[in-house]
């Protein structure tokens, strides 16, 4: 059975249909991929699934529960953690304590939730910023320990919001290894929303496309790179003309 | 026994600060044996009250970022009951205080469940406003004295009387109420450590960060608004008992509310230290202020007018108050 599976979700804010009729699954130790332009509608589809907005209508199944009318926090609690893009922190709490919010959704001893995210600041490659103060950290720095702080729950399932979005190359890299980390090691299924295909197409299984709040495309990322759907929704359809014969 | 460990346990403030802070928990345990003035005395009680009701306030203002300006309510609730039930049926301070702290805690859940839906400058109003109701309701009800008050006369007693908390001397009051401040100290300490604590520091960063870390964000601030409520309303029902004279103006009146807030946020809102900061500079300030203006007629309300300047003056220069100031100083240092 699918770890998540999402039904017929549509998203309308007013007039504006964000997300339209959208059906996909992810199955458990699954890495799947979910790339489109700006505004296709990819952050509102997390915010649906993990329960921030209401849905409009459809269903979302997530570990043979249905969590369509739950609580962002109730979700949570049964597994599913996410990142944000933007994170703000106000500056009042470190690393460390960041991390440990997370942790406390699983323990109610502030020690054990120490101890707890020493170790994954640790696994992540980032124990040494403990002490620092998240918004005075850079922005890699600060999209790892939002990926800490969301370990800090102990997921079955992590989605992350542009995790690598704005970082250079080097960066990439740690963010990727991270990634990996998360996905092979700790066998926590992924779901990742990213503009950096060089990311995307290199550590998914799976990769969904949206576009204008649809799905277009869904498959392995080999394919998914010649979908001429998926050539035109980024390039547009003037390119998939011109250049339709070089592409089959 | 993990959070009375914690509660203890000041390991993480620099060498520096807990030096300080034994020093100064030295000078309030051996001050009254210095000291004759009974002005000196009065302050000093007013600055332990205050610090612990900005102590409640910091919980939920401070750790939570919920700006609350209704703690008068919650004064009110605990000198009525206390000074109501030793009036009427002679129960004591020590049951009375108690029941008024169940009271309270039960009015601020009423009143928190529909406000904290409520967010930033509109739940501060709607806490002003429920707060002021009160004040309203208690000043036409008969059964406590309406706008009249009540007063515990002393006379009916034999002082000094530890069941009923009534004395002569002010000498008792302030070592009773040093005792609730020590206490309050280690409450705070063991709060802003344990999981209710890192939860409502992560909804004062982000509410959708918190909610997607399985924290019931409005529950959560229900909780921690009544752990204030508690600490306001005990100190209310010791002040029924240390004045002996209580009316709706001055125990739930608006200055007292905003007061309370002022106290937290001039000392820095979301630290330890930072109430009792507030309270050592503001309570000095305000009693000074009273002597002052008991000569000058005229300038009723000036008082307001400078409580007004200080919260621009933090607003603007400083939104972590005093205590902001110095761990800005010793981070730079640290780089």
């Amino acid at each position: 059975m699918a770890l998540l599976e999402v039904q017929h979700l549509t998203k309308n804010f007013g007039g504006l249909s964000a997300n339209q009729d959208i059906s996909f699954s992810v199955q458990k130790g699954e890495l799947v991929g979910l790339i489109g332009p700006n505004g296709a509608g990819k952050t509102t589809l997390f915010n649906c699934i993990s329960g921030l907005h209401p849905i409009s209508s459809g269903s979302v199944v997530f570990d043979g529960k249905d969590i369509t009318a739950l609580k962002a926090h109730e979700i949570a609690r049964r597994g599913l953690a996410r990142t944000f893009q933007i994170y703000v922190a106000s500056g009042d709490l470190n690393v460390e304590e960041n991390v440990m919010v997370g942790c406390f959704m699983r323990t109610g001893s502030t020690t054990k939730a120490k101890d707890r995210a020493r170790d994954i600041l640790k696994k992540l490659n980032i124990g040494d910023l403990s002490n620092a103060l998240v918004s005075e950290l850079p922005v890699a720095a600060q999209k790892r320990v939002t990926m800490a702080t969301a370990l800090g729950s102990d997921p079955k399932l992590l989605l992350l919001d542009e995790v690598a979005a704005g970082l250079n190359p080097n960066e990439i890299e740690e963010i990727m290894i991270n990634i990996r980390h998360i996905h092979d090691d700790l066998g926590i299924t992924v779901m990742l929303i990213e503009h950096v295909m060089e990311l995307v197409m290199n550590v998914s299984d799976r990769v969904m496309v949206l576009d204008y709040g649809l799905k277009i495309a869904d498959g392995v990322p080999k394919c998914v790179a010649k979908d001429p759907n998926v050539i035109k929704a980024y390039l547009g359809e003037r390119f998939v003309r011109e250049h339709g014969k070089e592409l089959a | 026994m993990e959070t009375l460990r914690s509660a203890f346990d000041f390991s993480d403030f620099p060498r520096l600060d807990i030096s300080i802070a034994g020093i100064i928990a030295i000078f309030l345990l051996v001050f009254p044996l210095f000291s004759s003035s009974a002005f000196a005395m009065a302050t000093m009680i007013q600055f332990l009250m205050f610090s612990l009701y900005g102590m409640g306030w910091n919980t939920i203002g401070g750790y939570g970022g919920q700006v609350d300006l209704g703690k008068a309510q919650y004064v009110g609730i605990g000198a009525y009951t206390t000074a109501v039930l030793l009036i009427r049926w002679d129960i004591p301070f020590w049951f009375s205080m108690p029941l008024g702290i169940c009271f309270a805690v039960v009015w601020s859940f009423i009143i928190g469940y529909p406000l904290f839906r409520l967010k930033g400058h509109y739940f501060a109003i709607a806490t002003i406003a429920t707060s002021l109701v009160l004040m309203d309701l208690f000043g036409v009800w008969e059964f406590v004295g309406a706008s009249r008050g009540l007063e515990i006369s002393p006379i009916k007693y034999h002082p000094p009387d530890f069941w009923r908390l009534i004395f002569k001397e002010d000498i008792y009051y302030y070592y009773v109420i040093l005792c609730f401040f020590f206490i309050g100290i280690l409450y705070v300490n063991g709060f802003r450590k344990s999981r209710l604590g890192f939860q409502l520091r992560s909804i004062k960063d982000n509410e959708d960060v918190a909610r997607s870390l399985g924290i019931n964000v409005h529950w959560a601030k229900i909780k921690t608004y009544a752990i204030a409520t508690a600490f306001v309303s005990m100190v209310g029902s010791f002040h029924a008992c240390y004045i002996k004279s209580i009316e709706p103006e001055d125990t739930m009146s608006l200055d007292i509310s905003i007061l309370i807030a002022l106290m937290a946020m001039l000392g820095g809102a979301g630290s330890l230290w930072g109430p009792i900061i507030g309270a050592a500079v503001l309570i000095p300030l305000k009693s000074y202020l009273k002597e002052w203006l008991g000569a000058a007629a005229g300038l009723a309300g000036i008082d307001l007018v400078i409580y007004a300047m200080i919260i621009m003056l933090i607003s603007a220069l400083e939104p972590r108050g005093i205590w902001g100031i110095v761990e800005k100083r010793r981070r730079r240092k640290r780089q």
